[in-house]
């Protein structure tokens, strides 16, 4: 065969993967290409694709072209097996000897099967191994150049592609938590709505008898502590049904085109003075290209006080606060940071923090962030927690930029 | 202050009683009405200084009390109590001839206070 038809049989193989990994949808379609097309491309026997299964932490097989069923049912190999001799992805690793190579595990099944070379291709991207490509030759041969890049192509094709799909899958999955949420909060909403009457009744009853009675103690007397408890917590318990009411009746927010940075100015101003009593530090970033989008502005400014002072409360005397801004005109979306170099959230917990009444502090309600998640999303926007126990926690909230009509605006992307 | 004469309309024997206790011990003279019906013979029939009106009653809607006020007893100095406050409850309960508002849960001081003042001003 000459240099060149050997040329076009790995150019075409790698063709047809990559128009499989740009027009089918599902990752299985486009590993299965990959499998029948490199065991074409190499005259091979067949080849087997695993990948890493992130939560078992094993390598699965995901795709196989050309084994017998006695050699695929073997089970997963473990991680630590696959990665222990893998020194360097993108690097091909030629195995002759069947029989003693520690990264066979079933010598006899292979030697059974007629093979008698195996290559192995890590998929990876960024040093980060995602998967595992083994191609399977009834014969041992020296391998050209041409191959050897070809199999590192695909490797390389094969590794973007998984961490596409895995990165469109872990969005699905983001999406799919949030509308979740959104129809928890919102019957949530509605049932506090009807509960509140009947509640606030009762402790009407509790709050007027004691507070009456508290007044009817000596000072000092052993009654006097419990009626006092007793009205605090009473007082506590409106304060909750208060926090209910207002998550629930917040509607549609009344937007009008405001500049963020404005908002955010307003809002350290308001909670300037605790900050300063608690000698914390806030550093402010804000974009000087910031445009304005359509916010309602009390709102906004209630989720970001919101998220100052519970960075504020996660900080110790001397901490450090940081707010910043940032436009990002290509993808229409502007974006708030908060941060604090606080205790930060145990991973445990930071998926429930938007759950109504889930609190840290003796003293919330637990309603702040779960308030802050609706305005949010009725705005159309995103918000997100990354946080690191005893590092710090960072809050990302995200607009799309929106203009009142489409002609406002372009003529806003084009002052920018 | 004065010793006034004070009707109490709410369905809740709990508020009612609680309010009667507090009051009295001021010195008012306190009645208790359970329902809008008879809260509004009570009005019809007695002289009052301050009304102190729950918003839902199980017969008549509060709106609906206070708009039957302001034709009959315009000048009775009402304050309105809720359980389901917000302050466009209160505006509205304000255009409607309310002369004071106060959300459930209160304390005795916060209802005294609500009375002196509106009977104060008004």
């Amino acid at each position: 065969m000459s240099s060149s038809t050997s040329f076009e049989g790995y150019f075409n193989v790698i063709r047809n993967i990559i128009g499989a990994m740009h027009s089918l949808t599902g990752l299985q379609d486009v590993l299965d290409v990959v499998v029948t097309q490199s065991t074409r491309g190499l005259k091979a026997k067949g080849a087997l694709l695993r990948i890493l299964n992130k939560e078992t932490n094993r390598f699965e097989v995901r795709a196989a072209a050309g084994l017998g069923q006695r050699y695929l049912n073997k089970g997963p190999v473990t991680t630590e097996k696959i990665l222990s001799t893998l020194s360097e992805p993108g690097n091909v690793y030629i195995i002759t000897d069947i029989w003693n190579a520690p990264r066979i595990e079933y010598p006899q099944q292979t030697w059974d099967e007629g093979i008698r070379m195996i290559l192995d291709m890590p998929l990876a991207i960024d040093e980060h191994v995602t998967g595992l490509m083994r191609i399977y030759l009834t014969e041992q041969r020296e391998l050209s150049d041409d191959e050897l890049d070809f199999l590192k192509t695909i490797a390389m094709q094969c590794a973007c592609v998984i961490e596409r799909v895995h990165l469109i899958e872990s969005q699905r999955a983001h999406f799919t938590t949030l509308a979740t949420h959104m129809e928890k909060l919102s019957s949530l909403g509605r049932m506090a709505a009807g509960i509140a009457h009947e509640i606030n009744n009762p402790l009407g009853g509790i709050l007027l008898f004691s507070s009456n009675m508290v007044k009817k103690v000596p000072e000092g007397d052993p009654l006097e502590k419990g009626l006092k408890i007793i009205i605090r917590e009473t007082q506590r318990c409106k304060a909750i049904i208060q926090g209910l009411l207002e998550f629930a009746r917040h509607g549609k927010p009344q937007k009008a085109p405001a500049n963020i940075n404005d908002i955010v100015e307003t809002a350290l101003g308001i909670v300037e003075n605790q900050f300063y009593l608690r000698h914390v530090t806030v550093k402010k970033e804000l974009a000087q290209d910031m445009v304005k989008t359509l916010l309602d502005k009390n709102q906004i400014e209630q989720v970001v006080i919101n998220l100052l002072l519970n960075a504020l409360h996660a900080v110790e005397d001397h901490g450090r606060v940081t707010v910043s801004s940032s436009a990002d005109l290509l993808h229409n979306k502007i974006t708030v940071e908060i941060g604090d170099n606080g205790c930060g959230i145990p991973a445990e917990n930071v998926k429930k923090i938007f759950e109504p009444f889930y609190t840290t502090g003796a003293s919330g309600t637990g309603l702040g962030l779960s308030v802050s998640y609706g305005i949010i999303k009725n705005h159309e926007g995103d918000i997100d927690v990354f946080s690191e126990v005893a590092k710090g926690t960072r809050f990302t909230i995200q607009f799309p930029v929106l203009a009142e009509n489409p002609t406002e605006r372009m003529a806003h992307n084009e002052n920018a | 202050m004065k010793m006034l004469n004070i009707l109490v309309i709410d369905d809740e024997d709990v508020i009612c009683e609680a309010c009667e206790l507090v009051l009295s011990e001021k010195g008012h003279t306190v009645t208790l009405r359970k329902n809008g019906r008879a809260g509004l013979d009570a009005i019809r029939e007695g002289m009052y200084d301050i009304l102190l009106l729950d918003m839902k009653l199980p017969d008549i809607d509060g709106m609906d009390i206070l708009k039957a006020i302001q034709k009959e007893n315009p000048k009775l100095c009402t304050i309105v109590m809720t359980g389901y406050s917000s302050i466009s409850n209160a505006v509205e309960a304000m255009r409607k001839g309310a002369n004071n508002y106060l959300a459930k849960p209160f304390t005795d001081d916060e209802l005294l206070k609500a009375i002196e003042e509106s009977y104060a001003s008004h």
